[in-house]
């Protein structure tokens, strides 16, 4: 219960602010008396899909001799298939817009059946090597699959996880808990820039023609995430850091102009924490340390500063 | 707390419940601005994004900060203890000004002030009572512990951050594990809180942020006596050992680990029952994550089917549960049962999907491959498997 919404729901009904009716739902909800699981029904979904997908991998690791490769493949791909049909049936017709999913259930089984597939393609390679010395392209083909289905069925968890995927095709990790990724450093960043781009130009084209614009946050802090990310990678690694550290320093500055001119919060912060960090490098590198120290606190209270002013001016706008 | 600090909380309650009954189309927008009038918050609330940015660059400030001054004066363990000291009281002084300005108060940076406050004193009186007084470590951590019991305590109740509460209410859970009989104190102590703090939540008294600590408070007494009681931890001698570091490995008798089996297997159903009855949702959650914890610690003694099947059906048994309880609320008169609905009511639907896709992304990403090589491989660095279970076990 919400006390202080209890009464004030008390309070605006005497002053006829509220109707009756309206009064007497509101209550109900402040009081208790009604109450939404709608994220506790989520939250069994999502652990169900993780156990589900982590039995099934436990199942082919423990069981492919005894069961057989064709076997656990065309289980798996059943799997898959079944769940797709259900989508695919139950979902509203294509649009270039919003598409609100027909229950709470829909997302799940749709990331439920990409990632059965997913599994399905996967161990399929790896049995039998369709693509030969090519095989990591696998993840290209998941990705291609999981953004078009993150289109057709108007999903932007679907999406986040082909973006994903296809910076892991370019050996990038984007998981949370994974660095920049394996492989040669100079080459990942190269990837990591050239797919932050793309996706950026993405959320540029999906705003300016209207084709699912709702899309334009899932593919812009992708591309920021990649883009900054690889620049900081740069200054914080590479031994031509002074270079790394300039790119990302303008970059970082474009990234703030624009968003703050779009009124977008979250990559205005990508790029204050990109170019402070790249500020950090620069100082540390070129400073004694205890200076280094006292600037980079005093350049932390400058950044403040204009967190504060740009805030307040989104909000003036 | 101070009560311009709660008169401001209690109207932007208000405030973001009318916001929700807007979205919801259950008000239109003069209802909304009457509301506003009505109940004037003059503190500026910025978007949590905008909130945690300032934390993080309040947190750089006071890091770099305390660097500064400690390579400057480099001074010994006295010295370093005070400075901290110094720094944590002045950091709760800077968080007194932030909180008493509407313009301040709810920007991010009076909250981490606030913490990194009662952080520096905690670790310089650590210092102090270690280094200085040169006491053992082991009651060097008790003090420590007391201390952080007091501060956080203090800290939430004056400026009403749940997290203080939470973080008050761990360290005397470890104060009382490193005690004899630290599982029944654990036991004594989780009911107690449950006791003080289950209908604190609702009262008009407190203010909103006390209320939301209660909350809080009530999950952390229940996961304690849960902790106390669950067979694993009696097994293991988790709270006897792992505060101390030192595992005692005692035998408990045969009457208390039968005790703690059934103790185990009731207390989700008990907490579950109780969110039902009182449609709390925060019960619910925890009574959700508690039959969770009490069947892995049933997998743990009875091995009832092959971990694949376990998981499998586990996972396939959960959808099947969120789908029926969807469709028994969906089908029901006026789509609510018992005082449930599967609709959002006033939440940000929307918001939840968003915020969705990040543990989407965390578990199910598949590990990158390495491009340079291109080897052929079953096993190795997971995403060879396509993501299809995030392991990287394949």
């Amino acid at each position: 219960m919400n006390p202080d919404v209890v009464a004030a729901i008390a309070r605006l009904r005497t002053d006829n602010v509220l109707s009756g009716p309206q009064a007497a739902l509101l209550n109900r909800v402040a009081r208790r008396h009604l109450v939404s699981v709608r994220l506790e029904i989520r939250l069994l979904l999502y652990v169900g899909v993780l156990l589900l997908t982590f039995g099934v991998g436990v199942l082919v690791v423990e069981h492919q001799d005894a069961i057989g490769p064709l076997a656990i493949a065309g289980s798996l791909g059943l799997a898959a298939l079944a769940c797709l049909v259900w989508v695919a049936r139950k979902a509203p017709p294509f649009s270039w817009r919003e598409v609100e999913s027909p229950n709470v259930a829909f997302d799940y089984i749709l990331l439920l059946g990409l990632l059965l597939f997913a599994s399905t393609l996967g161990y399929v390679e790896a049995q039998f090597t369709v693509l030969g010395p090519r095989w990591a392209h696998h993840l290209l083909i998941v990705g291609v699959v999981y953004f078009l289905a993150a289109y057709r069925w108007d999903s932007r968890m679907v999406l986040g996880l082909a973006l994903t995927t296809l910076a892991a095709w370019r050996g990038v990790s984007l998981s949370l808990t994974g660095s920049l990724g394996m492989g040669h450093a100079g080459d990942l960043r190269g990837n990591a820039i050239v797919l932050g781009l793309v996706y950026i130009a993405f959320a540029t084209l999906a705003v300016r023609l209207e084709r699912k614009p709702h899309f334009e946050e899932v593919f812009g802090n992708a591309g920021l995430v990649l883009l900054l990310g690889a620049l900081v990678s740069g200054v914080l690694d590479s031994s031509t850091w002074g270079v790394w550290g300039v790119a990302l320093l303008a970059v970082a500055a474009l990234v703030m102009w624009i968003s703050f001119g779009l009124g977008r919060s979250l990559y205005f912060a990508l790029g204050v924490l990109a170019a402070y960090i790249g500020v950090l490098r620069l100082l540390f590198r070129w400073s004694p340390v205890s200076l280094a120290f006292l600037v980079a606190a005093l350049l932390g209270v400058g950044a403040l500063a204009l967190i504060f002013t740009a805030h307040r001016r989104m909000i003036e706008r | 707390m101070r009560s311009e600090s709660v008169a401001w909380e209690r109207a932007a309650e208000v405030r973001e419940a009318a916001e929700g009954w807007r979205r919801a189309q259950i008000i239109g927008t003069p209802a909304y601005e009457a509301i506003r009038q009505a109940y004037p918050d003059p503190c500026v609330t910025p978007s949590a994004i905008w909130r945690i940015l300032t934390a993080v660059m309040v947190t750089a400030v006071t890091l770099c900060s305390l660097g500064a001054l400690w390579l400057a004066t480099r001074p010994g363990s006295t010295g370093l203890a005070l400075l901290i000291v110094v720094l944590g009281v002045a950091a709760w002084m800077l968080t007194e000004r932030l909180q008493a300005s509407p313009r301040s108060a709810r920007r991010g940076a009076a909250g981490t002030t606030a913490f990194w406050g009662s952080v520096f004193v905690l670790v310089g009186v650590g210092i102090f009572v270690n280094e200085s007084l040169k006491i053992p470590s082991a009651q060097t951590m008790n003090t420590v512990l007391l201390a952080s019991v007091l501060v956080w305590a203090a800290s939430c109740w004056r400026w009403g951050s749940p997290v203080f509460a939470a973080l008050s209410a761990l360290s005397l859970f470890g104060l009382l594990g490193r005690l004899p009989l630290g599982r029944a104190l654990w036991l004594l102590a989780g009911a107690a809180l449950i006791g003080l703090f289950a209908r604190r939540s609702d009262d008009l008294a407190w203010a909103p942020s006390h209320r939301r600590a209660a909350m809080v408070l009530l999950v952390v007494g229940v996961g304690a006596v849960y902790a106390a009681l669950n067979v694993y931890s009696l097994d293991v001698r988790f709270v006897e050992g792992f505060v101390k570091f030192a595992p005692v490995r005692t035998e408990p008798p045969r009457w208390l680990f039968v005790v703690a089996a059934v103790a185990t297997a009731v207390m989700p159903v008990t907490i579950l029952a109780w969110a039902l009855k009182s449609r709390r949702t925060v019960l619910l959650d925890t009574g959700i994550v508690l039959a969770a914890l009490s069947l892995v610690t049933l997998r743990q003694y009875v091995h009832v089917a092959p971990l694949w099947i376990v998981l499998t059906a586990s996972g396939a048994a959960l959808i099947v549960l969120a789908l029926a309880v969807e469709r028994a609320l969906r089908h029901s008169p006026d789509g609510e049962r018992g005082g449930f609905t599967a609709d959002a009511l006033f939440t940000d639907d929307r918001r939840q999907q968003m915020l969705q896709t990040v543990p989407v992304v965390a578990a199910f990403t598949p590990a990158a491959h390495i491009p340079a090589t291109e080897e052929k491989g079953f096993a190795g660095r997971g995403g060879a498997f396509g993501g299809g279970g995030a392991s990287d076990k394949f």
